[in-house]
C-alpha cells in the first residue's frame, strides 16, 4: 500500500535549502504542497519542477512580511503534515548596520515575519492534535560572532521562540516543533564565499533537513557535525574567541 | 547580491580567470551589468573556453529546475543549469535516459548544448545538439528569444561556446531505455587498422563504442588498445547511479604520473581479461562515466594542471596520420592513461561550430610540462592539418588560431550572430 499523500505548507518556498528539502519529500512520498512566497513566476517554476517530481503543488504568492494581508483562509480545510518557514536573508553586515531601515528589513525577514507565521501555524497544530513546525534557524545563532552577529541574533531569538513554542505544545505529542540548523551551504545566498571543506551542498542540507521533519527532531544541525563544531565556538572562553575572526 | 571577484577555472586549471561572478539563482534576475559577459557551468570544459578574465561572468549552476517532463515522449525541457548528473537521477527510474552522454555527467545542459558535446553513440544519434528542440535564450540587451530547431540562431547556439547569449532554458529528447545497465564486450586490438576494422564491424549491431588506446606502447605495440562496445540491456533494473564515494582531495606531486607509473598502469589494463574478448552487464555509470566515480580526479596531475588534446582525422585520410600521431607520443613518453579513440558517423549536428565530423578522433590527457608540452603539440598539429583535420575548443589551451579558421567552414556565418556583449578567453585568444 502507497503511504497517504502528505500535505505540507512552505513559507519562503524559492529558497535553495527549501527547494531540497521538498525534492526530498517528494521523491519519498506523494505529496501535496502549498508553495507560499513572493515572487509568483518564481513560485510557478518551482511547482513545475516538483510537479515533474510527482508532487501536486499550489502556489501563493503574497508579501509575507506585510501583516496586513491576510493568509489564513488558504490554510483552512486540510489536516496539515508540516509547516515549514523558509525564508531568511543574509546581508552584508557592514552595510546594514550603517542603516536603520535596512536593520529593521533583516530583523522583519529573519525573526518578525516567521514568527508571525509560526504563532498563526500554533493553534492549527493544537487543534489537529499533530503535525509538525519545522523553521530554518542556522548555527550562526548558536554565539554571536563578530562576522554576523546580525543574522545570527535573529536567528538565535527564532532559537528561543521555538523552545518555548515546544515546551507549549509539549502535552499533544503528535505535534513536533523541530529546528534546522544548516551549517555553512553552498547556495546562491553564500555564492561569493570562498568554499571550504565545511561547505555542503543545498541537496545534501534539503535530504537531512527532511529526515529531520520525518523524525521530528527537535533541533537538527545539518549536517550533524555541525553540532561538535558550534559546541567548541559556545564554549570557547571569550578571551580566545577575541582572538579569532570567526 | 552583487557580482563578487572570484577566481575560477577550467578543468585542466593551467589558466585560472579572475571575474566578476554573479550567481544569480532565477533566470529573471540575470543581468549584465558590465561587459563582455560569459556563462559559466561546472568547469568542465578543459581549456579556456568557459573563462572570461576581467569579464562578467555569470555561473548558471542555481538555475537548475525541471520546467516540464511528459513521460510519454519523453520530452524533457528544464533551465539551462541542470546538471546531466541530475537529469540522470530524475529520468533513469522512470525508464528514461539522454540521447547521448559525454564522459562525464558533471556538465550543465547549457553547458552541453554550448559545446554541443557527443558521446559513444556518434556514429548512431550525432551530437547532443541534434536531439535540443527550443532554446531559450537570453542575449546581452536582455531580450530573450525562443529558438526553435531550424533557425539560424538555434544552429548557431549548438555548439556556440555560450557566445550567442545566455541559454537559460532547453528541450532536450530523452531516449527510452528498459534497464539502467548494458551489455558490454571489450575487444582487445593490436593495432589502429584492426581497431578500425572492428569499428566498421560494430557500427551497424552496437549502439555505443569506444577504444581505450595505450599511448605508451610502440614499436610492434604501437596502437594496441581495448575496443569497448555496447547496447542497452533488457534487464537490470533502473537504478540511477550513486553519488561519488571517492574523491582527490589533494594536488598530487607534479611526478606522481610519469612514463614508467603510467606505463604499467597501461600494460596492466591492457592485460586486465584473458582471450581475446571479454564480455561483461555492466551499470551506465562505469560504462559512460568512469571517472566521476572519483570525484575531483583531476587533481591527480598536480598544481600544474593538464591539457587535452583532441583532435579528428578525417577517413579519406586513413590510418597513417593517427598512427604518426601515436608515433610521435610514445617517442615523447608523455601522455596518460586517458586515451580515447572513436569513429564519429556522418549524423551531421545543426551547430555551425560543432567539433564532430567523419573521421576517427583521439582524445588525451597530457599532464602541463610547459614547452616540451607545447612543443609535442606543434609537431601533433603539423600531422593533424596534413590530414585536415581539426580540434575541440571545448577541450582546447592551445591550438593555433589558423586551424581554427581553417577546419570550421561555417565561422563567418557564425558571426552573423555572434552577441556583441559575450566574448570569451578561448575567442579573444584566437582573435588575438
Amino acid at each position: 500500500m502507497s503511504p497517504s499523500r502528505y500535505h505540507a505548507a512552505i513559507f519562503g518556498a524559492t529558497s535553495a535549502i527549501a527547494t531540497e528539502t521538498l525534492r526530498s519529500l517528494v521523491a519519498t512520498r506523494p505529496a501535496s504542497l502549498l508553495l507560499i512566497g513572493r515572487h509568483a513566476g518564481r513560485l510557478e517554476t518551482l511547482a513545475a519542477d516538483l510537479r515533474s517530481r510527482g508532487a501536486e503543488c499550489r502556489v501563493l504568492a503574497l508579501d509575507l512580511l506585510d501583516p496586513e494581508i491576510p493568509w489564513h483562509q488558504h490554510l483552512a480545510d486540510t489536516t496539515w503534515d508540516l509547516f515549514l518557514i523558509a525564508h531568511g536573508s543574509l546581508p552584508d553586515q557592514e552595510t546594514t548596520l550603517t542603516d536603520p531601515h535596512l536593520i529593521g528589513r533583516e530583523i522583519d525577514i529573519n525573526f518578525i515575519s516567521p514568527i508571525r507565521i509560526a504563532a498563526a501555524c500554533t493553534p492549527l497544530l493544537e487543534k489537529q492534535g499533530k503535525g509538525t513546525l519545522a523553521i530554518f534557524g542556522s548555527v550562526a545563532g548558536d554565539r554571536g560572532r563578530a562576522s554576523n552577529y546580525l543574522y545570527g541574533s535573529t536567528k538565535a531569538g527564532i532559537d528561543a521562540f521555538l523552545s518555548g513554542l515546544r515546551h507549549r505544545l509539549a502535552k499533544h505529542p503528535g505535534v513536533r516543533v523541530v529546528l534546522l540548523k544548516p551549517g555553512m551551504t553552498d547556495t546562491p545566498m553564500t555564492a561569493g564565499m570562498p568554499k571550504g571543506p565545511l561547505f555542503s551542498s543545498a541537496e545534501k542540507v534539503g535530504l537531512l533537513a527532511w529526515h529531520a521533519i520525518q523524525q521530528g527532531k527537535a533541533v537538527a544541525y545539518l549536517p550533524s557535525w555541525w553540532f561538535l563544531i558550534m559546541n567548541l565556538i559556545r564554549h570557547l572562553p571569550r578571551f580566545l574567541l577575541h582572538r579569532t575572526k570567526l | 547580491m552583487p557580482a563578487m571577484k572570484r577566481t575560477l577555472a577550467s578543468w585542466g586549471r593551467i589558466h585560472p580567470c579572475t571575474a566578476d561572478v554573479d550567481s544569480p539563482a532565477w533566470a529573471d534576475s540575470i543581468r549584465f551589468d558590465a561587459s563582455p559577459a560569459l556563462a559559466y557551468g561546472l568547469g568542465r570544459s578543459y581549456g579556456d573556453s568557459c573563462l572570461l578574465d576581467g569579464g562578467h561572468v555569470i555561473e548558471t549552476r542555481f538555475l537548475d529546475r525541471i520546467l516540464a517532463f511528459d513521460r510519454t515522449t519523453g520530452l524533457l525541457k528544464a533551465e539551462a543549469g541542470i546538471s546531466l548528473d541530475q537529469i540522470l537521477r530524475f529520468c533513469v527510474p522512470l525508464g528514461w535516459f539522454l540521447p547521448t552522454t559525454p564522459g562525464t555527467r558533471q556538465v550543465t545542459l547549457g553547458g552541453a548544448i554550448a559545446n554541443d558535446v557527443h558521446g559513444k553513440n556518434h556514429h548512431r544519434s550525432g551530437c547532443f545538439g541534434n536531439h535540443v528542440g527550443n532554446i531559450d535564450l537570453l542575449r546581452s540587451d536582455h531580450s530573450r528569444h525562443l529558438l526553435r530547431p531550424g533557425e539560424p540562431l538555434h544552429s548557431a547556439t549548438i555548439g556556440g561556446l555560450g557566445l550567442t547569449g545566455i541559454i537559460t532554458a532547453a528541450e532536450l529528447q530523452l531516449v527510452p531505455i528498459r534497464s539502467a545497465c548494458l551489455d558490454v564486450e571489450l575487444v582487445r586490438f593490436r593495432g589502429l587498422d584492426e581497431f578500425l576494422t572492428i569499428s566498421r564491424e560494430s557500427s551497424e549491431t552496437w549502439e555505443h563504442t569506444v577504444a581505450w588506446i595505450d599511448c605508451l606502447a610502440h614499436g610492434n605495440s604501437l596502437g594496441r588498445g581495448i575496443f569497448i562496445r555496447g547496447n542497452w540491456s533488457e534487464h537490470g533494473g533502473l537504478d540511477p547511479h550513486p553519488a561519488a564515494k571517492l574523491a582527490v582531495p589533494i594536488d598530487f606531486p607534479n611526478f606522481a604520473l610519469n612514463r614508467f607509473s603510467i606505463g604499467a598502469f597501461n600494460t596492466l589494463y591492457y592485460r586486465r581479461f584473458p582471450g581475446r574478448t571479454s564480455r561483461i552487464h555492466q551499470h551506465y555509470s562505469p560504462f559512460f562515466h568512469p571517472l566521476d566515480a572519483v570525484h575531483g580526479w583531476s587533481r591527480i596531475y598536480g598544481k600544474r594542471g593538464f591539457y587535452q588534446y583532441q583532435c579528428v582525422t578525417p577517413f579519406e585520410a586513413g590510418a597513417e596520420p593517427m598512427n604518426e600521431i601515436l608515433r610521435l607520443i610514445a617517442a615523447s613518453g608523455q601522455g596518460s592513461f586517458l586515451a580515447v579513440l572513436k569513429t564519429f558517423g556522418d549524423v551531421a549536428s545543426p551547430g555551425m561550430l560543432s567539433f564532430p565530423s567523419p573521421g576517427i578522433t583521439l582524445a588525451l590527457d597530457f599532464a602541463n610540462q610547459g614547452a616540451s608540452t607545447l612543443d609535442l603539440f606543434r609537431k601533433l598539429d603539423d600531422v593533424v592539418r596534413s590530414a585536415s583535420g581539426r580540434f575541440y575548443p571545448a577541450k582546447d589551451g592551445r591550438m593555433d588560431p589558423a586551424d581554427f579558421f581553417r577546419s570550421y567552414p561555417r565561422l563567418d556565418e557564425f558571426r552573423h550572430h555572434l552577441d556583441p556583449g559575450m566574448s570569451s578567453d578561448f575567442w579573444k585568444r584566437m582573435h588575438a
